[in-house]
């Protein structure tokens, strides 16, 4: 009872014409940061922080909040249009998202979209509001093994989602994993892959990887091909989902919501593991799994809900533990601290009215973010008239701009150029470049938490088994391989007893 | 007609020479463009919150910004390899702090002192031993006394092999006290490893975990140096217990590529001892009880940060 006081408190405050007008202004940066090929939610949050040195801890809470809410749903905005992700957490978005583009229900896509993040964003921060105490204890009793556990399942679900056969997108996972264990060892500092080069030394960004696979690989190929982005929204019918249609998807809805809750809790993870693993389980739990690809809801409701459900979870441990889980939320940690304010479980305590103003105004994003996302979508939707050459200019530009901004290093650039030339080469040759950026992002992570569960437990490889939360998890990944596997192996057995039999 | 041409031109040379003095003089100018502060670590950790605070000052002592970058990891080597290999010219410095220095004695990382022109030491502190509130361990005697017939069961989380968290835990275990050492390269992940109860203890210095000391989420057992903490005077000094484990203080300094020209160092060293007496860093550094016990000019810097790594490498040679 004593909680929906407080949050009505919360909404009161967070009502003020002030702290609404800056969590709209955070959330309009959000949504434009997100959408732009090159520059992610987490850059925009980068470049706000010295901005929030002028606020209220309060102002500057609920100005990153927006941002944070908006960008992760912006990513997606491009990916459905033309096929680029904004964020790294959008790139699922784009395999359904996209093809439905292409058949002319850009509107419709994007609807779904919006709605679904509405869904998984209010999920989140009303389980920030409610059971944060709870879960941060759940929290906790994540160690390095279940860390490890969760982004093995992060790589496996690449294997079930693939479209095409799964021993190529393994070839496609392990070049992934290889390119980023470039740079400096974790654990011992040595040099690795680097070839005697430094720069090479700082280790390959997985932003900046992407970027170049996939905005200058478009790019390329959209010029090489000469085929116009326009050509597939020519015939935008401007239809948009009826409520029947949004009510039919609940169960994606729910499952995304469920997984990316889940998985924003656990420090590390964040909302790209997050929507890789809920478009993988929606595949296998989907009745229409194996059309997925060719443009189903339910293929881009579900990772769309579980990435906007990861921001108000991913909150909860940086609230009440002090423990930043991502590259976000460890921006905010940077904004309270700087501002002399130190989470943790004295904040419930000390700073109750602040608490609850940010929960209420994190509810309220999510709401206006269909207002939001709506607005710079129609924005984004003219773009799309633009010559293709132009707006493959202006994509270039933003790409260059982006890579750059990752780490302000200019050899940041160069690899992001050398990624547009093999992007473009994988887009000629079909071979799957989404499982290498996968590789690229959780290859590093999987690799720390590995050795450090080992440095934990005596280098006992079993503990990964042995422990019930860690066991679980891989239990799941083991049941994904098998599940995405057997079409495959019962047509190969199937192909061998019927050549045996006609040998006969 | 021609004497008109004529005055026109010299109007034309004079305004050229004009704009051009103007340019050298900009061109001398320094700082007069943004100054990168590269913080070595991820965010959310001590250095990262040194940098974001001496990024504000800055700005205010020298009127440019002073954005930050973190580029984490291999003990803050990954960082420092990026100040080296950008131009020497005084617009990337980067937190260079006693784990990373600790970290080339041990032989890790390419990097070494005479690398970096050290600007300013700008906090320093003991480190303590701290476990979790609910731990069986009431002092440090107690822990001693288990690791003694438990050898290598207890573990600590320290950030890194070869730091001197690493060295301390060394030391211990050539005395037959043997800790495992469990390193963390992420902060936020080494506190919530230790505070959720999956390490026994923590190797730290205390204004890091401030907030989980003052919510009684970690308590400390003892501090690595020859007197006790005035903050924890309940807390046994390493000294009085019989350990000589005490000249490992963890300190922050701001530092450059030794190639940069001095009178840039000495600008920039001005400025952030200027800072250090700032009342908003007093204010900061007494909350993460870091600050600095002396002011060094930038000569004085390179010598202590030289003679740490010194010491680190006669600890270890005494371990082999």
């Amino acid at each position: 009872m004593d909680i929906v006081v407080n949050l009505f408190h919360g909404l009161l405050t967070a009502l003020q014409p002030s702290n609404f007008g800056t969590m709209l202004i955070g959330l309009a940066v959000g949504v434009v940061a997100g959408a732009l090929p090159g520059i992610s939610f987490v850059n925009a949050m980068a470049m706000a922080l010295p901005f929030t040195y002028l606020m209220t801890p309060l102002s500057a809470m609920v100005f990153l909040g927006g941002i944070y809410a908006g960008g992760v749903f912006g990513g997606s905005i491009s990916s459905i249009l033309i096929n680029i992700p904004g964020t790294p957490a959008s790139l699922p978005s784009c395999w359904d998202g996209f093809p439905m583009t292409r058949r002319g229900e850009a509107a419709r896509a994007l609807t779904l979209a919006i709605a679904a993040s509405a869904t998984g964003g209010l999920a989140s921060a009303l389980l920030l509001s409610f059971a944060a105490p709870p879960f941060a204890r759940l929290a906790l009793a994540f160690d390095q093994p279940e860390f490890f556990a969760a982004t093995f399942l992060g790589l496996v679900s690449i294997i079930a989602i693939a479209k095409s056969t799964p021993w190529i997108s393994l070839v496609s996972l392990f070049c992934g994993i290889v390119v980023g264990s470039v740079g400096v060892d974790p654990l011992y500092g040595l040099p690795r892959l680097t070839f005697g080069i430094r720069s090479l030394q700082n280790g390959i960004n997985f932003v900046v990887v992407m970027i170049g696979l996939f905005a200058l690989g478009e790019v390329l190929e959209m010029l090489g091909q000469r085929h116009h982005l326009q050509g597939a929204t020519n015939k935008v019918r401007m239809r948009f989902p009826s409520v029947r249609e949004l009510w039919a998807l609940k169960g994606a809805a729910a499952r995304g919501t469920g997984i990316g809750c889940m998985i924003g809790m656990i420090p590390g993870a964040g909302a790209t593991v997050g929507a890789v693993i809920a478009y993988g389980v929606e595949k296998q739990a989907s009745p229409r799994g194996a059309e997925f690809g060719t443009g189903v809801e339910a293929g881009l409701v579900a990772p769309e809900a579980a990435k906007n459900a990861t921001t108000g979870a991913a909150m909860i441990p940086l609230l009440t533990l002090g423990i930043p889980g991502s590259a976000a939320t460890a921006i905010m940690l940077a904004a309270l601290v700087l501002h002399g304010v130190t989470p943790g479980p004295l904040l419930f305590a000390a700073q109750t009215d602040m608490l609850y103003t940010i929960f209420a105004s994190l509810l309220l994003a999510n709401l206006c973010m269909i207002g939001a996302g709506v607005v710079v979508a129609r924005g984004f939707a003219s773009l799309m008239r633009v010559p293709p050459t132009i707006l493959g200019a202006f994509i270039v530009v933003l790409s260059v701009v982006g890579a750059f901004g990752v780490r302000n290093n200019i050899a940041d650039v160069y690899i992001c150029l050398s990624f547009g030339v093999i992007g473009y080469l994988m887009k000629r040759y079909d071979f799957p470049s989404a499982p290498l950026v996968l590789g690229v992002i959780l290859g590093p992570l999987a690799e720390r938490y590995f050795m450090t569960s080992l440095a934990n437990y005596d280098n006992n490889l079993t503990i990964f088994f042995t422990r019930p939360i860690s066991a679980t998890i891989l239990g799941f990944a083991s049941l994904f391989v098998l599940w995405a596997l057997i079409p495959d192996i019962k047509g190969k057995v199937l192909r061998l007893l019927s050549g045996r039999t006609r040998a006969r | 007609m021609t004497s008109r041409r004529f005055s026109k031109m010299a109007v034309l040379a004079a305004a050229l020479t004009l704009t051009a003095t103007t340019l050298t003089q900009a061109q001398e100018k320094y700082p007069s463009r943004p100054v990168d502060i590269v913080v070595t670590f991820g965010p959310g950790g001590g250095a990262d919150a040194m940098g974001r605070k001496m990024s504000l000052l800055l700005e205010k002592q020298l009127g440019v910004p002073f954005p930050v970058s973190n580029v984490g990891g291999a003990s803050g080597n990954a960082g420092l390899t990026k100040v080296l290999t950008a131009a020497p010219d005084g617009y990337t410095v980067a937190t260079l702090i006693a784990l990373t220095v600790s970290s080339w004695a041990s032989g890790l990382g390419s990097a070494k002192v005479e690398d970096f022109a050290i600007v300013a030491v700008t906090q320093d502190s003991p480190s303590l031993l701290f476990v979790p509130r609910d731990s069986p361990f009431k002092t440090f005697k107690d822990l001693l006394e288990f690791s003694k017939s438990n050898p290598g069961k207890l573990k600590v989380a320290t950030s890194g092999y070869g730091t001197q968290d690493d060295i301390t835990l060394k030391y211990f275990s050539a005395r037959g006290y043997k800790l495992t050492n469990v390193p963390f390269a992420k902060p936020a992940e080494r506190y919530a490893s230790t505070v959720g109860m999956h390490t026994d203890a923590i190797y730290e210095e205390p204004g890091d975990v401030a907030p989980f000391l003052a919510a009684g989420q970690l308590r400390p057992l003892v501090v690595f140096d020859d007197e006790r903490h005035p903050a924890f005077r309940s807390t046994p000094a390493s000294k009085e217990l019989g350990f000589e484990i005490s000249d490992l203080p963890n300190f922050r300094t701001i530092a450059v590529s030794a190639k940069t020209p001095p009178d840039k160092i000495k600008k920039l060293a001005d400025a952030v001892n200027a800072a250090l007496d700032t009342p908003e860093w007093k204010k900061f550094c007494s909350a993460t009880y870091t600050c600095a016990s002396h002011r060094y000019t930038p000569a004085q810097a390179q010598t202590y940060v030289k003679a740490f790594q010194d010491k680190v490498k006669g600890y270890l040679a005494t371990f082999r």
